[in-house]
């Protein structure tokens, strides 16, 4: 069985992606849910500028080559066409015998599949044609007054 | 890098304040009217939202284009095989790829341009425009300040792997296979077809990995069509004989190759084969004729290449001219035969003292490129690239090509100014 992958024509917003180098840590191993995690700045020549910490980073917005859908895996519980038991309890050595050895192994595919009758769907949220990259390495910000930062 | 938590002993959430981003952007050196209006803080999802079921997929703007129409794709795959993802019209092999670089999700994010009031300056470049930009640009410069906005807005997910799709061609031999099963071969010989194999042409389409677009096009290169509600094909004495018939109707009838008669040829076969069957050849076999508005015309190469498949029995060998006759004698007259019609069919083996064709189906070839190779060179010690290509090309890739997978897999010589290909061992 397909696995569907459904769109929206109209609910499909335009969603953004922050790329970092590496990875986004914190010292502790404390919850991170709805933790701040830094500002987002522009420029006036639209240059974003990311303040994390003591950190500052200067990147680039940048228009995705090859944009990003945000694909939402879901299981629905209706049945959906529900195919034809017979296929499902159908012969697997019946197939495998007339196929031969040397041929695509047909086994339990056929079988399978329509035994296991897939409920699992997925939707496109979002599409994401743009990005901001930030690649270089973060400068750190020294404060003038001597103040915990 | 680090999110820094600005009280750590608080249990309480940190929330961004205007204050806050003052003071940052003083600390930082940063020129305030520099900056746009807008500043964005970012947080951590929250613990309510699950992201664990979002995955990226990276998209080619044919895909693109299909989404933004609301158009539904296929992840297609059995349990042994790679999963594909189709749509309506094309096929894509699925590969996850992780990387080091994290992705942060943000819905609603905005982009430069939307933070901010006046329309963004272009960077200076050393054009013949730059004077009158940085006229421009200074004008802007002495603008009153704006108050900074503050918003907030929370990363959904952040990934380190996407997935990424290469078109690639439709996997059509497990329907072939499929429909290998059960062979029509005349109402009399029902009884031996096992029904379970049967399928219809929304099971075959659910299974088979290609779009539906592909498929049509697969069901067409086997000559399949749908009657009783089961996609079949026939078996090839069979069709011949059915094709002998209606190709026969052409003389009796003193038809011009042009001039065939839909209608006529569905009910003089009545009561030889079952109506669906007829309509169906005739559906494959014929296009409309383009002299005679209403009227069709067989094609050539379908008709010669039943003709032949029908003369070429498995594991026969004709003398070159013989074959030639025969084949050309089982044609209807007007119509001819070229050796290009037997591609896929059969080869012209040349090395003995006589030349001559030999049935070697492509379909019955092993499908695994190495023994596929073996099996070539058995039945014929050189190639060149032409007679090899109907045995390969269903190995090809857009990246990978006839010549390609024989420089890999064979060796090549050239004898008289001929390059040919020889086993590798």
């Amino acid at each position: 069985m397909p696995i569907l992958v459904k769109t929206q024509s109209s609910g499909t917003g335009d969603w953004a992606i922050i790329e970092l180098q590496g990875d986004l840590e914190v010292r502790s191993n404390q919850d991170m849910h709805d933790q701040f995690i830094g500002d987002l700045y522009y420029n006036k020549y639209g240059q974003p500028i990311l303040i994390i910490g003591h950190h500052i980073l200067q990147g680039r917005e940048q228009k995705l080559e090859k944009p990003f859908a945000v694909l939402e895996k879901s299981k629905s519980n209706e049945g959906q066409r529900l195919l034809d038991t017979s296929i499902a309890t159908q012969d697997v050595s019946l197939l495998n015998a007339t196929s031969g050895a040397e041929r695509t192994v047909l086994d339990h595919t056929i079988a399978q599949e329509h035994k296991s009758r897939q409920r699992t769907e997925y939707t496109v949220r979002a599409v994401c044609t743009k990005k901001l990259i930030f690649k270089s390495r973060p400068k750190p910000i020294i404060a003038n007054v001597a103040k915990t930062v | 890098m680090e999110a820094m938590e600005v009280d750590e002993n608080a249990p309480q959430l940190y929330v961004r304040t205007p204050e806050d981003v003052k003071a940052i952007v003083k600390h930082a050196k940063l020129d305030e009217r520099q900056l746009t209006q807008v500043t964005q803080a970012l947080y951590y999802p929250s613990a309510n939202i699950v992201a664990d079921n979002l995955r990226l997929l990276e998209l080619d703007s044919h895909m693109l284009h299909h989404i933004r129409e609301g158009q539904t794709l296929h992840f297609k795959g059995g349990l042994n095989e790679k999963i594909v993802l189709c749509t309506d019209e094309r096929t894509y092999d699925v590969k996850g790829a992780e990387i080091s670089n994290s992705l942060l999700l943000v819905p609603d994010l905005k982009f430069g341009a939307a933070t901010s009031t006046s329309p963004l300056k272009s960077p200076r470049t050393g054009n013949a425009n730059a004077s009158l930009e940085r006229s421009l640009n200074d004008s802007t410069e002495d603008d009153l300040e704006v108050p900074r906005t503050l918003e907030q807005r929370s990363v959904l997910a952040v990934f380190h792997e996407y997935f990424e799709c290469r078109e690639i061609k439709p996997r059509f031999r497990k329907l072939g296979e499929l429909l290998q099963l059960t062979r029509y071969s005349g109402p009399e010989n029902e009884y031996c077809i096992e029904r379970k194999v049967l399928f219809s042409y929304q099971q075959l389409l659910d299974t088979v990995q290609c779009s539906r677009a592909q498929f049509e096009e697969g069901l067409r290169n086997f000559r399949a069509l749908e009657f009783d509600g089961h996609i079949r094909v026939l078996e090839y004495e069979y069709e011949y004989r059915i094709i002998s018939l209606m190709l026969g109707l052409i003389s009796e009838n003193s038809w011009a190759l042009d001039e065939v008669e839909r209608g006529e040829t569905i009910s003089a076969l009545k009561g030889i084969a079952p109506e669906p069957v007829v309509t169906g050849l005739f559906d494959i076999y014929t296009i409309p004729s383009e002299r005679c508005p209403g009227q069709f015309s067989y094609q050539e190469s379908l008709v010669a290449r039943i003709v032949a498949q029908n003369i070429l029995q498995p594991g026969l060998r004709f003398r070159n001219e013989e074959f030639m006759r025969s084949w050309q004698e089982a044609m209807p007259e007007g119509m001819s035969c070229e050796m290009q019609y037997l591609r896929g069919l059969g080869i012209c083996d040349s090395e003995g003292a006589q030349p001559c064709i030999r049935s070697l189906a492509e379909e019955r070839l092993p499908t695994n490129l190495n023994d596929r190779m073996r099996d070539l060179f058995k039945t014929k010690r050189k190639w060149t690239l032409e007679e090899m290509e109907p045995y390969i090309e269903c190995f090809t890739t857009p990246t990978l090509s006839v010549s390609t997978l024989l420089a890999k897999n064979a060796r090549s010589l050239t004898e008289a100014g001929v390059r040919y290909y020889v086993s590798k061992h």
